[in-house]
C-alpha cells in the first residue's frame, strides 16, 4: 500500500528506471551467493585446509591495525587543523587530503625503492659516511610496511569526515568547555572524541574497506590476502569455484565489520540541544604549540605526500621522460574511461536518489543501502560475481546465435562494457550519496512548489533540481573519477585483451622492477587524482564563503 | 458556488505517531477567505499540502471546483489540480530571477502574451523595475510578494497561503497584512491561509476555523 501511495505521488517512469539499475546492482552479489550451492573447485580443499587460516589472519591484522591508525592520525590532525590557527593552516586544511591522489600501491613501490639497498636514502648514507645498516630495519616487505603504507595513504578519510563534523558542530561545546577551565588536551579526549566518534568511525571503516579491497600493496609485497588469493585461484589455477568461496568469505568478513560499525557507531546517538549550529572559530597558536603543530601536519604531509611525489619526479627525470607518447597514451584511455563512466554512474545515480527523494522513509533506505554495497564489498569479489554473470549471458547469446545460424562469438565478457559496468556495481554509493547530500542541502520545497505551479516530476527535475544539484553533481563526479583513476583489482580481473588504464601499466611496470617507467605513469595518475581533489575543496570552499 | 469541499480527511505521516488530520471536513465558497488557525502539530498546514496534492490522503475526500482531486482510487497530482501555494519560506527558485520565477507556471503561453502577465503581476504587488533581480538580492517582505506573484501568475482556482507572516517583524508584519488583503480582495480569489496567531485572521477579515 505504500508503495503504491509512493507511485502515485511520484512517477512511475522513475520507479522503473530505478528497479533496473537496483537489480543490476544486485546482481554481481547473488551470483556469488547461489554459486555456493554449486560444486567446489578442485584446488578448494587444499585452499580450506592450508591457506585460508593464513588468508584470515593476514586480512584482519592489515584491515584492523589499518582502521585503527588511522583512526588515530585522521582524528587528530582533523582537530588541529579544525581548532587552531597556525602559518600554513589553510594549505594543510586541504594538503593533507592530496596523500587520496597517491594510490596505495604505488606508494608501496616508491617507499620500498627509496628504502632498498640501492634506493636514495642508503646510498646516500653508504657513499657518504660509509654506514652499512641492518636491512631488516629497511624492509617495507611485510606486513608492518603495508600496514605503513595504508596508514599513510589513507589517513585522508578519516581526516575529512572528522575535519567536517568538527568544523560544522562543535563551536559551542569547545567554547562552553573552554570557559568553564578545561585544558585544549582535556577538552580533545573528553568532548571532542566521544562526541566525534561517529565521523571517526565511519572514516576507518572506510579505510577498512579500501584495505580489504586492496590488491596492488599486498601482491606487491607477497603477503597473502582474500584478495590475493582470488586472484591466484582464478588466473594461476582457472579455478573459478574456488575464487567464488573465496569471495564469499571475504563478503562474510565485510559483514562482521558493517555490524561492528553499526555497534560502535549506534550504540548511543547524540543529538545537539542547540539548533543554531556556528561554524568554529580557532585559536590562535604561538611560541612553542604553534611549532609543534605545524611540525606534526607538516610531517605527515611530507611523509604522504611530498616525499613519494618528489621521488617519483626524480626517477621519472632519469628516464628523460620516458616514452612520452606511451605515457599519453594511457593517460588518455584513463582519462576517457574514468570520465566517461563517472558521467553514466552519475546518471545512474540521479535516477536513484531522485526516486529515493519521492519515497517513503523504508524505500529510501533500502535505496540507499543497496548503492552502498558495491562500495564495501572487496573489487576482487565483485569482479567474481559480474563474471559469472556476463558468462551466463554469453551462454544465451551463443545459443540464440546458434538458433540463428550464426557462428557463436562472446559479446558481453572481456569487453569494455563489461568493466565500465564493474565500475558502476561498485562506486554507485559514492555517486548516490553526493547526489543525496546535494537534494537534502536543496530540501523539498523547491520541488513542492515546482508541482504546484504545474509541472510534473520529469519537467520539475529538469527545470528545477538539475540546475540546483550542479555542484553536487560536480564533487560527485570528481569523486568517481578519482576512484575509477585508481581503481587496480576490478580493472585487472575484468579489462579487454591488451587494455590498459596508468593504474594498471603503472602495477605492471612496478611489479617488472621497471621503476623509471613505472614513475612516469604514476605521475601522471597523481597529477589527475591531485588535480580533481584540488577542484573538490576550492569549489567548495568559494560556495562556503 | 462551492469552490473546495473536503469530507472526512484522514492522514497520518507515519503510522505509529497516530492521526495528525482525523476526519476533517472544511467547505468554502468561491471567493472566500478562511484560515485555519491552531498550535503547531494541529495539522492545519497538513491540512494545505493535501489539497495542494503534496500528500496523499489515508481517508475521506477532496473535491474542488465540483471535481474529485482525491478519494479513496483516485489522486489527481499536485500539477493537474490548479490549486496555488504560497511556501512558508516562498521556495523562489534561487538560479532564476523574479521574471523567470513568475513566469515558470506559464511557460505555456506564448512569449508576447507571458510578458505582459508578469507585467500585470508585477503592478499588482507594487515590485515594478524588479524583473532581473535574483531572490538572494531581495528583502523578505520582497520575497514573500514576489512568491505570491508567481502563485498567482497561472491563475489558480485555490491560493493557499502557509504561515504567511511567521517570517515577518512585527512591524512590516503590518504592512505585509494590509498589502496581502489588498491583493486578495482585488482579485477576489478564493483563499485559506494557516496561522498560529488568531488576529491574523481578523485582520485578514477572513472567517477562522479553529484546529487542535
Amino acid at each position: 500500500m505504500q508503495l503504491l501511495k509512493n507511485i502515485k505521488k511520484g512517477s512511475p517512469g522513475w520507479f522503473l528506471l530505478t528497479a533496473v539499475i537496483i537489480v543490476l546492482l544486485l546482481i554481481p552479489n547473488f551470483n556469488i551467493i547461489i554459486n555456493l550451492f554449486g560444486e567446489a573447485g578442485e584446488n578448494w580443499e587444499h585452499v580450506k585446509n592450508y591457506l585460508l587460516i593464513n588468508y584470515f589472519q593476514n586480512s584482519l591484522i592489515l584491515v584492523l591495525a589499518s582502521g585503527f591508525l588511522t583512526a588515530f592520525l585522521g582524528a587528530v590532525l582533523a582537530w588541529i587543523i579544525a581548532a587552531y590557527d597556525f602559518p600554513g593552516r589553510d594549505f594543510l586544511s586541504w594538503g593533507l587530503i592530496l596523500p587520496l591522489a597517491i594510490p596505495p600501491y604505488i606508494g608501496a613501490y616508491v617507499y620500498q625503492g627509496m628504502f632498498s639497498y640501492t634506493g636514495v636514502l642508503q646510498t646516500f648514507l653508504r657513499n657518504s659516511f660509509e654506514l652499512s645498516l641492518n636491512q631488516s630495519y629497511f624492509d617495507f616487505m611485510n606486513l608492518r610496511g603495508a600496514i605503513f603504507i595504508y596508514t599513510i595513504f589513507l589517513f585522508p578519510y578519516v581526516f575529512l569526515m572528522t575535519k567536517a563534523f568538527l568544523a560544522k558542530q562543535s563551536a559551542s561545546l569547545l567554547e562552553s568547555s573552554r570557559l568553564l577551565g578545561k585544558s585544549d588536551s582535556t577538552i580533545f579526549l573528553k568532548i571532542i572524541l566521544p562526541l566525534s566518534r561517529g565521523a571517526v568511525v565511519a572514516g576507518s571503516s572506510l579505510v577498512m574497506m579500501e584495505v580489504l579491497n586492496d590488491y596492488g600493496v599486498v601482491k606487491y609485497f607477497g603477503i597473502s590476502t582474500f584478495t590475493t588469493a582470488i586472484f591466484k585461484s582464478w588466473f594461476g589455477m582457472g579455478d573459478l569455484a574456488t575464487s567464488v568461496r573465496l569471495a564469499l568469505m571475504a563478503m562474510l568478513v565485510i559483514f562482521v565489520l558493517l555490524f561492528a560499525e553499526k555497534m560502535l557507531r549506534g550504540g548511543r546517538k547524540y543529538s545537539y540541544s542547540t539548533s543554531n549550529i556556528r561554524p568554529l572559530s580557532r585559536r590562535k597558536l604561538e611560541g612553542s604549540k604553534k611549532i609543534m603543530a605545524q611540525l606534526f601536519s607538516y610531517g605527515v604531509f611530507f611523509f604522504a605526500f611530498l616525499l613519494p611525489t618528489v621521488q617519483l619526479i626524480y626517477w621519472s627525470f632519469l628516464s628523460r621522460g620516458g616514452e612520452l607518447m606511451e605515457t599519453l597514451y594511457f593517460g588518455l584511455t584513463s582519462f576517457l574511461t574514468g570520465g566517461g563512466a563517472a558521467v553514466l554512474i552519475l546518471t545512474g545515480a540521479v535516477i536513484v536518489a531522485t526516486t529515493a527523494r519521492m519515497s517513503s522513509g523504508f524505500i529510501s533506505n533500502l535505496l540507499a543501502r543497496i548503492t552502498i554495497l558495491g562500495y564495501s564489498i572487496p573489487g576482487a569479489v565483485i569482479a567474481v560475481g559480474i563474471l559469472l554473470f556476463m558468462l551466463q549471458l554469453d551462454q544465451v547469446f551463443a545459443f540464440l546465435q546458434s538458433g540463428f545460424g550464426i557462428e557463436a562469438n562472446i559479446v558481453l565478457s572481456s569487453t569494455l562494457l563489461m568493466l565500465i559496468f564493474a565500475y558502476t556495481v561498485r562506486f554507485m554509493g559514492i555517486a548516490f550519496n553526493s547526489v543525496n547530500s546535494g537534494y537534502e542541502k536543496i530540501g523539498e520545497n523547491y520541488f513542492e512548489a515546482a508541482r504546484t505551479l504545474g509541472k510534473g516530476v520529469t519537467e520539475t527535475f529538469f527545470k528545477v533540481d538539475l540546475p540546483m544539484l550542479k555542484p553536487a553533481l560536480m564533487s560527485g563526479f570528481l569523486l568517481v573519477f578519482i576512484e575509477i583513476m585508481k581503481e587496480l583489482p576490478l580493472t585487472m580481473i575484468l579489462r579487454p585483451f591488451n587494455f590498459d588504464t596508468l593504474a594498471t601499466k603503472a602495477f605492471e611496470y612496478a611489479s617488472d622492477e621497471m621503476i623509471y617507467r613505472a614513475a612516469d605513469l604514476s605521475l601522471l595518475l597523481i597529477l589527475f587524482s591531485a588535480v580533481a581533489i584540488y577542484l573538490i575543496t576550492h569549489r567548495r570552499k568559494r560556495r562556503e564563503k | 458556488m462551492m469552490q473546495l469541499k473536503i469530507n472526512d480527511l484522514t492522514f497520518a505521516y507515519n503510522k505509529k505517531e497516530g492521526n495528525i488530520v482525523e476526519n476533517f471536513d472544511l467547505e468554502v465558497e468561491k471567493g472566500e477567505v478562511v484560515a485555519l488557525v491552531g498550535a503547531s502539530g494541529s495539522g492545519k498546514s497538513t491540512v494545505l499540502r493535501l489539497t495542494a496534492g503534496l500528500e496523499i490522503p489515508d481517508a475521506g475526500e477532496i473535491i474542488i471546483s465540483g471535481q474529485t482531486a482525491a478519494a479513496a482510487n483516485k489522486f489527481k497530482a499536485a500539477e493537474k489540480r490548479e490549486v496555488g501555494m504560497v511556501f512558508q519560506d516562498y521556495a523562489l527558485f534561487p538560479h532564476l530571477n523574479v521574471e523567470k520565477n513568475i513566469a515558470f507556471g506559464i511557460d505555456h503561453l506564448d512569449k508576447d502574451k507571458r510578458e505582459a502577465r508578469v507585467r500585470e503581476l508585477l503592478k499588482l504587488v507594487n515590485l515594478e523595475g524588479f524583473e532581473k533581480r535574483y531572490p538572494h538580492q531581495l528583502s523578505g517582505g520582497q520575497q514573500q510578494r514576489i512568491a505570491l506573484a508567481r502563485t498567482l501568475a497561472p491563475g489558480p482556482e485555490i491560493l493557499l497561503l502557509d504561515e504567511p507572516f511567521s517570517n515577518l517583524d512585527a512591524e512590516l508584519k503590518d504592512k505585509i497584512r494590509n498589502e496581502l488583503n489588498e491583493i486578495i480582495k482585488e482579485i477576489g480569489v478564493t483563499t485559506i491561509l494557516v496561522s498560529h496567531d488568531r488576529e491574523d485572521a481578523e485582520f485578514m477579515q477572513a472567517r477562522d476555523i479553529l484546529m487542535n
